[in-house]
């Protein structure tokens, strides 16, 4: 039985979050909350975990949605990359689906894919 | 003749005076409505997307560390002024920090200042990864880099500082 499936889902006024597959998630609307922490960060955790238990290759996070983040967001990603790059007995590749028409995710996530090569992968999408 | 994308006579920026100037209590709950009116100004009186984009990432940044680090008292208003000479967009935020704030504030200031925007996101993003349970100190490397503004900072009468982002229309 697949645990990323199973991964409780937290409830935002501004988000909508979906596990939409066996690895995959899907957010959307706007993270602005003052410590955007206590929402997902056990929630991406748990993803992480649950990926890594269910010896998945590779985990989708479809942000194209989120139309704007502050930097306390943007955080967010980078230290789910970073618990990525620092799995030894499972790691897998964390796939970004993102829009070319949002600014923030063109500048954030190519800066972050330029400095975690080996665990990203960037998928645009209009 | 107007064409269809420019803006109306009425709204066109004159240089002698802010565009925007607005005064308000140092409130979470005021940064997305004033972030999207920021938007709607630029986009409107500039008639790009992407400046009103890079409008976004430059009030939400700037008025999340003045509220974050604004003192509980009277005169504590934050003030966001919004001005153009034609060629070039300046955001200004002043506020009333804690004092205790001032001194990382500058030593933020002054690490952006010896790396190119782009290095100094990257060097954020390097540092966050680093210290995972350190806060994110991703702002202001973002605001130049994505707002593709120089910030600086003045510090004014009665402990007040003024952030100012400028950058090119």
């Amino acid at each position: 039985m697949s645990q990323f499936t199973a991964v409780s889902v937290p409830k935002s006024e501004t988000i909508a979050i979906q596990v939409t597959g066996p690895n995959q998630v899907k957010l959307s609307g706007t993270i602005t909350q003052k410590d955007p922490s206590s929402d997902l960060a056990g929630f991406f955790k748990a993803l992480h975990t649950a990926a890594v238990a269910d010896k998945l290759t590779e985990v989708r996070a479809d942000v194209s949605g989120l139309t704007f983040v502050n930097s306390s967001a943007i955080r967010l990603f980078v230290d789910w990359a970073t618990w990525v790059k620092n799995e030894r007995s499972q790691r897998y590749t964390l796939r970004f689906i993102t829009s070319r028409n949002v600014t923030w995710q063109k500048t954030s996530f190519t800066a972050l894919m330029s400095l975690m090569k080996e665990v990203l992968a960037i998928e645009q999408v209009t | 003749m107007e064409s269809a994308n420019s803006p109306p006579e009425s709204i066109k920026p004159k240089p002698s005076a802010p565009l925007v100037f607005m005064r308000f209590r140092p409130a979470w709950a005021y940064i997305d409505g004033i972030r999207e009116f920021g938007r709607f100004f630029c986009q409107t009186t500039f008639g790009t997307q992407e400046l009103a984009d890079r409008a976004c990432v430059v009030i939400q940044e700037t008025l999340e560390n003045a509220v974050k680090y604004s003192t509980n008292s009277d005169n504590s208003e934050l003030e966001l002024s919004i001005e153009s000479d034609g060629s070039n967009i300046e955001f200004s935020v002043s506020s009333l920090p804690d004092s205790r704030h001032l001194d990382s504030l500058r030593q933020e200031l002054n690490g952006l200042h010896t790396l190119d925007p782009e290095q100094a996101y990257l060097a954020a993003f390097i540092r966050a990864s680093n210290e995972p349970d350190a806060s994110a100190r991703l702002g202001l490397a973002r605001i130049r880099y994505e707002g593709g503004v120089e910030l600086s900072m003045r510090e004014e009468a009665g402990g007040r500082i003024r952030i100012t982002a400028t950058g090119k229309l």
